[in-house]
């Protein structure tokens, strides 16, 4: 300052003048200053090649971690194919929802008033919530499958932590009508029972995805890279029918309630097609609300259950020696007048019948008469019949959990064992499969398979007896819903019916039980020209009726009876009065 | 003459410019509208499966049996009050 305040204007420090500064005059060594040039030089260089590493050669991961600030990734969801009746009614069908989650920490910093609201919103007692929440992890599901408006309730809470999640929920509007044919999905969206099991494969969506940039409204302004187009589940159409459905259910709960029953299944199929119009059980379900469900109501009798028929069986021994041509329906054979004795085995009928014909034989169920016409056929021959209409044979339906019932292979059946057979004893097999082979007896004598999805070509057949045998049984069932017959209570009003009574002991502890019975029905209507297959088993009817002619019959009555007026089947009779007998033929078995 | 060569591609240059620009602009507004009308398109097929839900539940054979009977006082057919007609008059 004292330089500057003396108006020198040349820098100076401690009284000397800074270019005659005395460290100035000192000479350094080139090198020195060539070090430092080199050593800048150097540096550029290496700056250089990290730029040019970064842009060039290196460059993903910061264009990854670029990207992953503008361009999201959204999931595109499927939805599962619905499920439809066979003419257009939605079975099943799902529709988005929302699963509640929370991050429970957060959550409980909301004041509780407005905790306690959201519990009612979510339909579950406070203390409930609160166990929920009282959890280390950081992210606990409220609840599940909560419908659209209620979350927009919940979203307006404003609850700190809590969050929602896209999903679907699977409705089944037709309730427990429908719930043996259709089954239902889990909270993940997988079949768990039914044709939801069946076709999960088909009904399930695949998810799709696609890589988006966002503008600062999070609206989507590009789709950058690849994107995969989510697929839809395919729609499936049942060969099942609302209407005959529901009548099939009601027919069978009021048989179940009316005759004190432990359950009851029936099966309707159509005779031109093979596919399965209605297919119910009692007891059922609803597929919509299962926080109850138990095995019982869960059981799909008319596929997974094997009995042994009994005398529904009857016709198609009969039929088979009609083929074969041993016997006429007019031949005529003694059934005596006390029980018959085979393989050490005695056979009984529950009245003596004398001597008839094979028609009466059918008409009276008599098991003598069947035993009879067994003697007259090989084990083998039996055997192949009753594997080529599907017995004991691992059914095809797509359908999960059916059984294939048993039937011994031939060559160790004992000498009695063709006697049972002819009567519906030792053997086994489904409701389904017993419905299934009935189908020749409705057709011109040949099987088609059965299909529970609508097919719009008709099957081919494959013939197992002639048409004219097939129309000999056809005369003979009809005969069976006649006063004189089984299953007067099988008539229809309006519409010539034809069936086949069954009553089996059921085998408790290895042994026939002598309390506990399945009462069975298996027939065709309209006679002139069979449109449907009907088998009705009714299972352990406790009251004093117990028998196939009793409780199965009626119960196809009055199953036929609807199903044909609601299927606009013109009538074939002029008869509008049943005539019951006081006292109806009881079967043997 | 290489002075006007340069003013007209300098020109051209900027006309292509901002003609990019102005393609960008309608095409993310085109973007818009389509993710638009898919979201409604969305919507409208949750719209559709919800009425067959509806129309299912509503058409259920127990309710319109139900209504029949209880409200309008409907009983089920019976062939032997039921006149055929058929053609020819048989």
């Amino acid at each position: 300052m004292k330089a500057g305040a003396q108006g020198s204007r040349v820098a100076a420090a401690k009284g000397v003048a800074f270019t005659k500064s005395p460290v100035l005059a000192v000479r350094l060594p080139d090198w020195r200053s060539r070090v430092v040039l080199f050593a800048l030089f150097a540096a550029f260089v290496a700056l250089a090649g990290r730029a040019l590493w970064l842009q060039g050669v290196s460059n993903r991961f910061l264009q990854k971690q670029g990207a992953s600030r503008y361009e999201r990734t959204l999931e595109l969801p499927a939805t599962r194919g619905k499920i439809f009746d066979r003419n257009g009614l939605v079975l099943a069908s799902s529709l988005p929802v929302k699963a509640v989650w929370a991050i429970p920490e957060d959550v409980l910093k909301s004041p509780p008033e407005k905790l306690h609201k959201l519990a009612r919103l979510l339909d579950m007692p406070y203390p409930d919530l609160m166990k929920k929440l009282d959890s280390d992890r950081t992210f606990v599901y409220l609840k599940r499958q909560v419908e659209m408006d209620v979350i927009a309730q919940i979203e307006k809470l404003d609850i700190d932590g809590l969050d929602t999640r896209k999903e679907y929920k699977r409705y089944y509007p037709q309730g427990e009508v429908m719930a043996h044919m259709v089954g239902f999905t889990n909270v993940e969206d997988i079949g768990q029972e039914g044709i939801e099991l069946a076709q999960q494969k088909n009904l399930v969506g695949q998810v799709g995805s696609r890589r988006v940039i966002k503008d600062r409204l999070g609206r989507i302004v590009e789709d950058v890279g690849m994107s995969r187009e989510p697929h839809d589940g395919r729609d499936i159409t049942l060969s099942v029918d609302s209407k005959l459905q529901y009548i099939a259910y009601t027919s069978v709960k009021n048989a179940v309630e009316k005759f004190h029953a432990k359950a009851g299944a029936a099966v309707v199929l159509d005779v031109h097609t093979g596919e399965v119009l209605a297919l119910s059980n009692w007891p059922t379900y609803n597929p919509n609300d299962r926080s109850h469900l138990t095995g019982e109501q869960l059981r799909n009798r008319v596929i997974t259950d094997t009995f042994e028929p009994g005398s529904t069986l009857k016709p198609f021994t009969v039929a088979l020696a009609l083929n074969k041509g041993v016997i006429k329906p007019n031949t005529l054979i003694d059934t005596g007048t006390h029980p018959y004795s085979t393989g050490g085995h005695l056979i009984r009928d529950t009245h003596p019948h004398g001597v008839i014909d094979v028609s009466t034989i059918i008409q009276k169920s008599s098991n003598i008469g069947t035993t009879k016409i067994s003697e007259m056929l090989s084990a083998q021959e039996m055997w192949e019949m009753f594997t080529k209409v599907g017995f004991g044979q691992a059914p095809r339906y797509g359908f999960p959990g059916a059984v294939a019932g048993r039937v011994r292979p031939y060559k160790t059946w004992p000498i009695v064992a063709k006697a049972n057979m002819s009567f519906g004893q030792g053997i086994s097999m489904s409701l389904l499969q017993l419905a299934h082979a009935w189908l020749i007896f409705a057709r011109d004598g040949d099987i088609i398979p059965l299909s529970f999805q609508k097919i719009n070509e008709k099957p081919v057949g494959q013939q197992i007896i002639s048409p004219k045998t097939a129309a000999e049984i056809r005369t003979m069932v009809e005969s069976v819903v006649s006063p004189a017959g089984t299953a007067p209570q099988a008539q229809v009003a309006g519409y010539r019916v034809g069936g086949k009574t069954g009553t089996a002991q059921k085998v408790v502890n290895g042994r026939y039980s002598q309390t506990h019975y399945v009462g069975s029905f298996a027939g065709i209507a309209p006679m002139s020209n069979p449109r449907f297959v009907i088998a009705v088993m009714i299972d352990d009817p406790e009251g004093a009726i117990h028998t196939g002619g009793g409780v199965a019959a009626p119960t196809f009555a009055a199953l036929a009876a609807n199903a044909l007026r609601a299927e606009n089947v013109p009538p074939d009779s002029t008869v509008t009065d049943i005539i019951i007998p006081e006292h109806p033929l009881e079967e043997s078995f | 003459m290489t002075g006007k060569l340069n003013v007209v591609l300098t020109a051209l240059l900027v006309c292509c410019a901002l003609s990019v620009v102005n393609a960008r602009y309608q095409a993310r507004h085109l973007f818009i509208d389509l993710e638009r009308l898919q979201q409604q398109q969305r919507q409208l097929e949750i719209d559709w499966a919800q009425l067959q839900l509806d129309q299912s539940t509503l058409g259920k054979a127990e309710r319109i049996e139900q209504i029949a009977r209880e409200q309008l006082n409907m009983a089920p057919l019976t062939p032997a009050r039921t006149q055929y007609l058929t053609e020819g008059g048989q």
